[in-house]
């Protein structure tokens, strides 16, 4: 009897919880996802940030890990940013690693600031400012075509997202 | 020409029609004339009742939100969005519609607060009316789900990043937080399909199991009588 109630119980909920895990839309594959800079890649000022969206439909997947980051992960949204002192260019993902909001570049102050809970970020991604304790994740990238265009790991998310 | 029955003689005709098939009147009179208790009438045993009466308020407004809502965050601006400035800005009294449901929502939280407090502090929850306290935070738990799927609903950028933060944090849980991520999120990223699902679980699923286990909680109260104070 009791054999049986778990057959049943097994029975429901197994095919319940498989059906409320996501599957992948039809679609979704990993890409290249060629994005069109306002400045080129190889004349950015020292110490400024070019902010750029990943294409409709699509997500940048990040490199780097750290925090609430880790390498794979989705996001929106990347920050070219030439550090300066010959430092060399890179590539974050504007994703803080604190809680996954958006932040922004501060051009006077020329460091990250994110709007949900004040971590803020030097132009080599470490923190300079809490509550994030990990250091911003990177895009795996390289320069395009153009001299304005970069190419970025991504992620097309295919029908239904 | 035949006079019609007077009105109280239709009246009793469809009662009596009806408790011959069930005892409505019996029923009803067991569940209405009840004597309440003189230590009752105090102020602080209303709490209850008003959490109730929010929750009322919630169900009917909230029906009335779903005639014009519209749960697709696909495109930009989605139609979650423009459905939600639509119901301010273009149907009659949206905004009074939208803003009760808002108030509610908040008020809610704060009644049932000072429900359970108010029954912790006259030791309430003692035997045999345990079970009964259980229920009650079983439903503390479900309001709180209804806040936080809601609070997504609007689509705006509150909405979003709020989210975005409540499922990073239950994603940094140990062991299942990873699992609960994908669930909540519904997809790879937080779009039209972790929408879709915070609106079934507001609309269908967590409506549903509050308003059964209401009905537990008042048949318990009844089964126990209104507590003594201490």
């Amino acid at each position: 009897m009791a054999g049986l109630l778990t057959a049943t119980v097994v029975a429901i909920v197994g095919p319940i919880l498989v059906y409320v895990w996501p599957p992948a839309p039809k679609g979704q594959r990993k890409a290249g996802l060629k994005v069109t800079l306002n400045a080129d890649v190889d004349s950015i000022p020292p110490e400024t940030a070019v902010q750029f969206n990943a294409p409709t439909g699509t997500a940048f997947l990040m490199a780097t890990g750290g925090g609430g980051n880790a390498p794979g992960d989705p996001t929106f949204g990347g920050f070219l940013v030439n550090p300066g002192a010959a430092s060399q260019v890179e590539v974050f993902a504007s994703r803080c690693p604190h809680l996954g909001c958006s932040f922004a570049f501060d051009t006077a102050g020329k460091i990250f600031k994110c709007p949900c809970h004040g971590s803020q970020f030097n132009l080599k991604g470490d923190v300079i400012h809490g509550p994030a304790t990990a250091p911003l994740a990177k895009l795996a990238w390289k320069k395009g075509d153009q001299p304005n265009q970069l190419v970025v790991d991504g992620l097309i998310l295919g029908e239904g997202q | 020409m035949a006079s019609l029955p007077h009105p109280r003689d239709i009246q009793i005709a469809v009662v009596e029609w009806l408790d011959e098939r069930y005892p409505f009147t019996k029923s009803v009179d067991e569940a209405l004339y009840q004597r309440v208790p003189n230590f009752a009438n105090a102020f602080y045993y209303c709490f209850g009742g008003m959490v109730f009466i929010l929750i009322t308020f919630q169900l009917l407004t909230g029906v009335f939100l779903a005639f014009y809502y519209v749960p697709d965050a696909s495109g930009n601006p989605a139609p979650a969005y423009t459905s939600v400035q639509f119901i301010m800005n273009n149907v009659f009294l949206g905004w009074l519609m939208r803003g009760i449901h808002f108030w509610s929502a908040n008020l809610l939280i704060v009644m049932v607060v000072i429900h359970m407090a108010r029954v912790f502090w006259t030791g309430s929850y003692r035997a045999p009316r345990e079970l009964n306290w259980m229920v009650g935070v079983v439903m503390l738990l479900l309001i709180l789900v209804l806040s936080l799927t809601g609070y997504l609903l609007p689509w705006d950028t509150k909405a979003y990043w709020a989210t975005n933060v409540t499922i990073e944090i239950a994603g940094s849980a140990p062991i299942l937080g990873p699992a609960t991520k994908i669930l909540l999120l519904g997809g790879a990223v937080e779009g039209p399909l972790t929408l879709q699902r915070f609106f079934a679980i507001h609309v269908f699923l967590i409506p549903g199991l509050l308003v059964l286990l209401m009905y537990v909680h008042f048949r318990l109260i009844r089964q126990h009588g209104i507590s003594e104070p201490l």
